[in-house]
C-alpha cells in the first residue's frame, strides 16, 4: 500500500499539471482528496495493514494529502492568474480609436464677444438693457441732440421704414429710454448690446452690425471715471499690459467727447500694419453725457452728470479673433464658426 | 482739409516738425488722417538763366539756347519752344536729373548735330499742373537766383497735413483756424495776414446794387467792386500753394479767390461785373422751373427750394454752391464784382445734395462760416486783387446784414469744470488756455469766469463746451483713471436677457450652430415659401430706402435667413448642418407702419443631413423630425417649461404630414416640420430639412428657472409592460392621455419604449409598448394593488379601440 501513496503521488502531481483551467483542478481535487477520492479511500482502508505499520502508512498518507492540497492552491493560484490575464487580453481595446462623436455646436463669435463685454460691465455693476432695434426718430435723434436738420439724420445713412420710424442707427436711444424708465433713480449703470443698421454696404461696412452701449448718470460722475472704466475694460478685453488713449471729438449728445484707443494689439505701440504705424487701434467712442440728453430725460444736469461710451462689436470681434474680414460674420460659413470656442 | 506745413507756418510761430505738429493736433481733437509728403516729383533740376538763343545749325524748329547755370558755368541745350526770352529765368535739367516722365535719369543728348547738355522744362514735365501765359518753358521769378534747386524757390518741398475734422471744427475748414488751435496749444504767436485793401475814390454804390430777398437763407451779403483788373495766371507761389492744398489754379482772380478760402474757411465768389445786368445783386429763391448753366458746364433745373444769386434779369449763381457761366471771369473780364455772404446751413447742404454738386464752398457754408470774418476775407482779397492783377479797389463795401451774429457769452465754474473732468486744474491754467484760444475771459465776483466765445467757434455754447475745451488743451492724457462710486443699481440683467443667453449656451451644447443673419430680406423669398399674400407672414414691413431688393422688407420670419445659410454652406459641401438663430422679427400692428411694430425675439432651427460625423462605431444618424423634437422637448425642459402639445399642422412651406404646431398652454408657441419637398427642391436643398420657429416672447415669458422643489420618493416604483395593436390614427399621445386619465395619480412615469408596424401587425394599424411606472407616496404598493390600475388600464386602452398584442 505504500507503493500505493507513491504511484497516487506521481498519478497527483502530472494531474496537477496537466490541469488547464480551475474546472479540471477541480476534478482532479474530487478525484484525490474528495469524499470519495483515491486518497480518502486508501486511508480507509487502512484497516487491512498490519497494526504496526498504520501509524507509518497513516503519517504518509496525510503528508500526501497535505503535500497535494499545497500544490493544488499552487496550481489554482497559478491558473487564477492566467485567466485573467486571458481576460484582460480578451477585453483589450484600441485606446487610440476615435470616440463616439458628440455633437457640439458654437454660439456665434459676435455673441460671444458680446457675452464677454457684458461680463465685465456686470462685474463693475452695470446692468444689461434692450431696446427696440426698429425706432423712432425721436429716440434715434432728436432726443440725442440731433434736431431734425442735424446732417446725421440724412437718408443717406439710415434706413427709414416710414416718415418717423427707422432702422436705429446706433444703440443710443437705449440710453434715452433707460433714463426715461428710471428717472428719477440713480445711479443709472446699464450696457446695452445690439444690431444696428447704417446704409452702407462695402468690404469694411456692413447694413447691420453690432454695438454695446454703456451709460453711467449719478452724483459727480467724471471725465476721469470714464477713463478709469474704459481702461479697465480695455485691460479685461485684451489683456493687463494694454494702455489707452482719449482723443478729444465729437458726438452729437456728449460733451466734452472722446475716440478711445488702445494699445495695438499686434504690436503693442511699436507700429505695424496692423495699427497703420500709429501704435493706437480706435476702439470706441465716447463722452460725458450732454446736459441736453440729461434733461429730456428729466434729470438736472447741475445735480448729477454722466458718461457714455459706444463700441462696435465687430471690431472689437476683429480684434480679438484676428479676423481680418468683416463680411465672414454675417457669412454664417460653417468653416469659419467651427473655429470658435 | 488740406494743410500745406510751410503755408501754416507763415500764419503762427512754431517749431515742430510735421509728424510731431500732427500728433499735437490729432491729441487735441482735430484728427491728421496722413502727413503726406508732398514734392519729390523730381531731381537734378535748377533755375537757369538764359544767355543767348540762337538757331540750330540743322534744325529749323529747334534753337540752341545758351543758358547760364549758376556759379559762371554755361551750358548749351537744345530746345524747341518758342515762349523763351533772353534774360528769362528758366527749369533747366542737368544731366542726371529725374524727371516724372523719364523711365531714366536725364543724359546729354546729340540732337541733329550739337550736343544738348540739359533740357529746359515744362511745367508739365515737371509734374506741375501750373497755369501759364503762353505753351511752352516754365518761366520762373526773375528774382530767381541761376544754379539754385528749383525745388527749393518753388518751395516744393513740404508736407501736407490731411485733416479729418469733426462736424463742430469749421472754423479749421480755414489755415487760420488751425493757426489758432496751433496757438493755443504751443503758445507761438499768431501772424495774421492783412486784410485792408488800398481804395480809390469813387464808391462802389456807384457801381453796384445788393437785394436780398431773403434774409434767412442769406443773412449777409458783401460785395466789393474791383475795377482795371487784368486776368492772368496767378504768380507761380500761388499756384504751387493752391496745389498743394489740392486746387487746380485756373486765373489770378479766381485763384485769390480760393486762395482766401483757404486762409479764412470763407468761400468768396468773383463775378465779372460787366456782365450783370444793370450792375445787380438779388439774392432770392429760384423760381419754379427756372433753369441755368453751372460752371461745370451742366444745365441745372431750379425751383424755389434753392437760393440764387441773380442781377436784374437772370440767376448768375446758387448761392454758396457754385456759380453760372454766364458771368463766369474770363480773359476779358476789367472788373470784377466780390461776394462775400453767409447762407443757411441747411439750406445749402439740401441744394448741394439735391443737385449733387458738392463744392470747396458748399462744404463750408454747410457747416457754418465765421460771420466775424467775411470782410476781412474779402477785404484780403481785394487787396491781393489790386496787388496781383493790377486792381482797383472801389471805395467801401455793400454789406447787408440785418440781423448781425452776436458772440456767446458763458457763465463758466470753474469747481464745476473740475467736477466733471475729475481733476483739480487752477482757475489761471483755464483762464490762460482759453484766452490762448482768443477767447476773452472776465473774472467775476461769484467765483465765476464770464467767457466771451468769438463766432468762429460757434460750436462753443454751453459750459460743458468750455469743459471740453480746457480739458483737451489741458491734455486728455492727464487726466486721473477712477471708477465710479457709489450705491448698488437694481437688478443686473433684464430677466428675459438671461433666458437669452441660457437658450444660445443649451442649443450649442445640444450641437447647433448659432448663425446671424440680416433682420431685412427680399421680399421674394417669402413667396418661394409659398406664403399667402393676406397672412401675417406676407405682411413684411418695406424699407423705404432699401440698399437693394434683397434687403427690401424687414423679415416676418427667421426661416429665409436659415435656408439661405444652409445653401450657403451646401455650396460648400457641408451637407450636415445643425443651426439656429435668435434674433427678432417684425410684425407691424398694421401697415402702413402708424407705430413701432411688434418686435418679437424667435427661435429658430434647422437642421439637416447627419447629426454627427459618421464614425467607425455606426453613428452618422440623419436629423429626422423626431430629432429636432428631441431637442425642443430638452430645452423645455431646460427652461422649466409646462408641457407643449405637438399637433398635426399645414403649411405651405411645410411637409404636409410631417409637420407639427406646438401649443403652450393653449397658447400657439410656434411650428416644427420638415421643409415641404417641393420647397427644399425649390431652394437647391436637395434632402430633408427639418426646421422649427418659436416664438421666443412666449417662451421666455413662461420659463420657470427656479423649481420648487419636490420630496425624493421614499418608496418604490412597480413597473409594467403594456403592448397595445392600435388602429394608426390613434396617436401616441391619446393613448398616453388614456393611460395617465385610468391610472390616475397612482402613475409615476410612462415611457413609450417600443413602435412596430410590419408584418406582424394587420395593415393600418401599429403595435405601441409602454412601461408604466407605479408609484405611491404612502406606502409600497402591493401586487394585487398594482394589478388592479393595470387591469383599469387595459381597460381603457380597449375602449379606445386597443387589443392587447400576443
Amino acid at each position: 500500500m505504500l507503493t500505493r501513496l507513491t504511484q497516487l503521488e506521481e498519478e497527483a502531481r502530472s494531474a496537477i499539471d496537466s490541469a488547464r483551467d480551475m474546472q479540471d483542478l477541480q476534478a482532479v481535487r474530487v478525484r484525490f482528496l474528495g469524499k470519495k477520492g483515491e486518497i480518502t479511500a486508501l486511508l480507509r482502508s487502512m484497516g487491512q495493514l498490519p497494526p504496526e505499520q498504520r501509524p507509518e502508512f497513516g503519517r504518509r498518507a496525510n503528508g500526501l494529502r497535505d503535500l497535494l492540497e499545497q500544490l493544488l492552491g499552487e496550481k489554482e493560484k497559478e491558473l487564477k492568474e492566467k485567466e485573467a490575464a486571458d481576460r484582460w487580453e480578451r477585453e483589450r481595446i484600441d485606446v487610440t480609436l476615435p470616440g463616439y462623436p458628440v455633437p457640439l455646436g458654437r454660439k456665434h463669435p459676435l455673441t460671444l464677444v458680446t457675452e464677454d463685454i457684458k461680463e465685465i460691465f456686470t462685474g463693475l455693476g452695470f446692468q444689461v438693457a434692450r431696446g427696440p432695434e426698429l425706432e423712432s426718430d425721436y429716440y434715434n435723434f432728436e432726443a440725442l441732440n440731433m434736431p431734425p436738420e442735424h446732417p446725421a439724420r440724412d437718408m443717406q445713412d439710415s434706413f427709414y421704414v416710414a416718415p418717423q420710424f427707422l432702422l436705429r442707427t446706433h444703440t443710443s436711444p437705449v440710453q434715452i429710454r433707460t433714463m426715461e424708465l428710471l428717472h428719477p433713480r440713480l445711479p443709472v449703470r446699464i450696457i446695452a448690446p445690439g444690431k444696428v443698421y447704417r446704409r452702407d454696404d462695402d468690404a469694411t461696412h456692413s447694413p447691420m452690425f453690432h454695438q454695446v452701449e454703456g451709460l453711467a448718470v449719478d452724483r459727480g460722475i467724471t471725465l476721469a471715471d470714464l477713463k478709469g472704466t474704459l481702461l479697465l475694460f480695455a485691460r479685461e478685453m485684451f489683456g493687463p499690459e494694454k494702455r489707452i488713449r482719449l482723443r478729444p471729438s465729437f458726438f452729437p449728445f456728449t460733451e466734452p467727447s472722446a475716440e478711445v484707443d488702445i494699445s495695438c494689439i499686434n504690436c503693442d505701440g511699436e507700429g505695424c500694419r496692423v495699427c497703420g504705424f500709429t501704435g493706437w487701434l480706435e476702439i470706441l467712442g465716447a463722452g460725458m453725457v450732454h446736459p441736453r440728453v440729461l434733461q429730456v430725460c428729466g434729470y438736472d444736469p447741475e445735480d448729477v452728470t454722466g458718461f457714455a461710451f459706444g463700441m462696435g462689436v465687430e471690431r472689437i470681434a476683429m480684434l480679438k479673433y484676428g479676423v481680418n474680414d468683416l463680411r465672414l460674420f454675417f457669412s454664417n460659413d460653417l468653416r469659419f464658426l467651427k473655429q470658435f470656442r | 482739409m488740406r494743410v500745406p506745413y510751410n503755408w501754416l507756418k507763415e500764419y503762427v510761430d512754431f517749431d515742430l516738425p510735421p509728424l510731431e505738429l500732427a500728433d499735437r493736433l490729432t491729441m487735441a481733437g482735430l484728427e491728421v488722417g496722413a502727413v503726406e509728403p508732398w514734392g519729390e516729383l523730381f531731381s537734378g533740376v535748377v533755375v537757369g538763366r538764359i544767355l543767348a538763343i540762337e538757331p540750330h545749325p540743322r534744325r529749323e524748329r529747334l534753337a540752341l539756347v545758351r543758358v547760364d547755370r549758376g556759379g559762371g558755368e554755361e551750358v548749351a541745350v537744345v530746345c524747341g519752344a518758342r515762349n523763351i526770352k533772353e534774360g528769362q529765368k528758366v527749369p533747366l535739367a542737368l544731366p542726371g536729373a529725374r524727371l516724372p516722365g523719364l523711365p531714366k535719369p536725364l543724359e546729354a543728348l546729340e540732337l541733329g548735330g550739337v550736343l544738348s547738355q540739359g533740357m529746359l522744362c515744362s511745367a508739365q514735365e515737371l509734374g506741375l499742373e501750373l497755369v501759364q501765359e503762353a505753351e511752352g518753358i516754365l518761366i520762373l521769378d526773375p528774382g530767381a537766383q541761376p544754379g539754385a534747386p528749383l525745388e527749393e524757390v518753388l518751395d516744393l518741398e513740404d508736407s501736407v497735413l490731411v485733416l479729418e475734422l469733426t462736424p463742430n471744427r469749421a472754423d479749421c475748414l480755414g489755415l487760420l483756424g488751425v493757426a489758432w488751435e496751433v496757438a493755443a496749444l504751443t503758445g507761438g504767436k499768431l501772424k495774421l495776414p492783412p486784410v485792408d485793401p488800398p481804395e480809390v475814390e469813387e464808391r462802389v454804390e456807384n457801381y453796384a446794387r445788393v437785394d436780398v430777398e431773403d434774409p434767412d437763407l442769406c443773412p449777409r451779403y458783401a460785395a466789393r467792386v474791383i475795377r482795371e483788373v487784368a486776368v492772368a495766371p496767378s504768380p507761380l507761389w500761388m499756384q504751387i500753394r493752391l496745389l498743394k492744398a489740392g486746387i487746380r489754379p485756373i486765373n489770378n482772380v479766381v485763384d485769390i479767390t480760393n486762395y482766401v478760402m483757404w486762409e479764412f474757411g470763407q468761400p468768396l465768389h468773383a463775378f465779372d461785373y460787366e456782365r450783370l445786368e444793370g450792375g445787380r445783386i438779388v439774392v432770392r429763391r429760384a423760381y419754379p422751373g427756372e433753369v441755368t448753366v453751372t460752371l461745370d458746364g451742366k444745365m441745372r433745373e431750379l425751383n424755389p427750394e434753392i437760393l440764387v444769386i441773380a442781377d436784374a434779369s437772370k440767376t448768375v449763381a446758387l448761392g454758396g454752391v457754385m456759380g453760372a457761366e454766364n458771368s463766369e471771369i474770363g480773359p476779358e473780364t476789367r472788373t470784377v464784382l466780390l461776394e462775400a455772404a453767409l447762407f443757411n446751413p441747411v439750406n445749402i447742404r439740401r441744394t448741394a445734395r439735391r443737385l449733387g454738386l458738392p463744392s470747396e464752398a458748399s462744404q463750408r457754408f454747410e457747416r457754418g462760416v465765421n460771420p466775424e470774418s467775411v470782410l476781412e476775407a474779402q477785404g484780403r482779397a481785394a487787396l491781393l486783387m489790386s496787388r496781383l492783377a493790377g486792381g482797383e479797389v472801389l471805395q467801401g463795401v455793400i454789406d447787408v446784414y440785418p440781423k448781425p451774429f452776436q458772440r456767446c457769452r458763458i457763465a463758466v465754474r470753474p469747481y464745476r469744470v473740475n467736477e466733471i473732468i475729475g481733476k483739480k486744474i487752477p482757475v489761471e491754467e483755464m483762464v490762460n488756455l482759453l484766452e490762448r484760444l482768443g477767447f476773452d475771459v472776465q473774472r467775476e465776483p461769484n467765483r465765476t469766469l464770464a467767457v466771451t466765445v468769438p463766432l468762429r467757434r460757434s460750436d462753443i455754447q454751453l459750459e460743458e463746451d468750455i469743459v471740453e475745451e480746457v480739458a483737451r488743451l489741458h491734455g486728455y492724457e492727464n487726466i486721473p483713471t477712477t471708477l465710479p462710486r457709489g450705491e448698488l443699481i437694481e437688478c443686473r440683467e433684464a430677466p428675459e436677457l438671461r433666458l437669452h443667453n441660457l437658450v444660445r449656451d443649451t442649443m450649442a451644447a445640444m450641437g447647433f450652430y448659432e448663425v446671424i443673419t440680416y433682420s431685412f430680406i427680399n421680399p421674394n423669398l417669402l413667396r418661394r415659401l409659398r406664403i399667402g399674400e393676406d397672412t401675417e407672414l406676407a405682411r413684411a414691413i418695406p424699407l423705404q430706402n432699401p440698399l437693394s431688393e434683397e434687403q427690401g422688407v424687414m423679415r416676418t420670419t427667421l426661416l429665409p435667413g436659415l435656408l439661405k445659410v444652409l445653401q450657403h454652406n451646401f455650396n460648400h459641401q457641408e451637407y450636415n448642418q445643425l443651426l439656429f438663430e435668435l434674433g427678432a422679427v417684425f410684425l407691424p400692428r398694421r401697415l402702413p407702419l402708424e407705430e413701432l411694430p411688434d418686435e418679437r425675439m424667435t427661435l429658430g432651427l434647422a437642421a439637416t443631413g447627419a447629426v454627427t460625423e459618421p464614425n467607425w462605431s455606426g453613428g452618422g444618424r440623419q436629423a429626422d423630425f423626431y430629432l429636432v423634437k428631441g431637442v425642443l422637448e430638452a430645452l423645455f425642459r431646460k427652461l422649466g417649461l409646462g408641457s407643449v402639445d405637438f399637433r398635426p399642422l399645414e403649411s405651405p412651406f411645410l411637409h404636409p404630414t410631417r409637420a407639427a404646431g406646438l401649443f403652450l398652454e393653449g397658447e400657439e408657441l410656434g411650428y416644427l416640420g420638415e421643409l415641404h419637398p417641393e420647397v427644399a427642391t425649390d431652394w437647391d436643398l436637395r434632402q430633408a430639412v427639418i426646421v422649427a420657429e418659436l416664438n421666443g416672447e412666449l417662451l421666455f415669458s413662461r420659463a420657470s428657472l427656479v423649481p420648487r422643489l419636490e420630496p425624493l420618493p421614499r418608496y418604490p416604483a412597480s413597473l409594467r409592460d403594456i403592448s397595445v395593436v392600435v388602429p394608426r390614427e390613434i396617436t401616441a399621445r391619446e393613448l398616453e392621455s388614456c393611460i395617465r386619465e385610468a391610472g390616475g395619480e397612482l402613475v409615476d412615469r410612462i415611457t413609450l419604449f417600443d413602435l412596430y408596424e410590419g408584418k406582424q401587425i394587420p395593415p393600418g394599424k401599429r403595435s405601441i409598448s409602454f412601461a408604466i411606472a407605479y408609484r405611491s407616496s404612502q406606502g409600497t404598493l402591493t401586487d394585487e394593488e398594482v394589478n388592479q390600475i393595470h387591469g383599469r388600464i387595459q381597460q381603457a386602452l380597449f375602449a379606445l379601440g386597443a387589443t392587447l398584442r400576443t
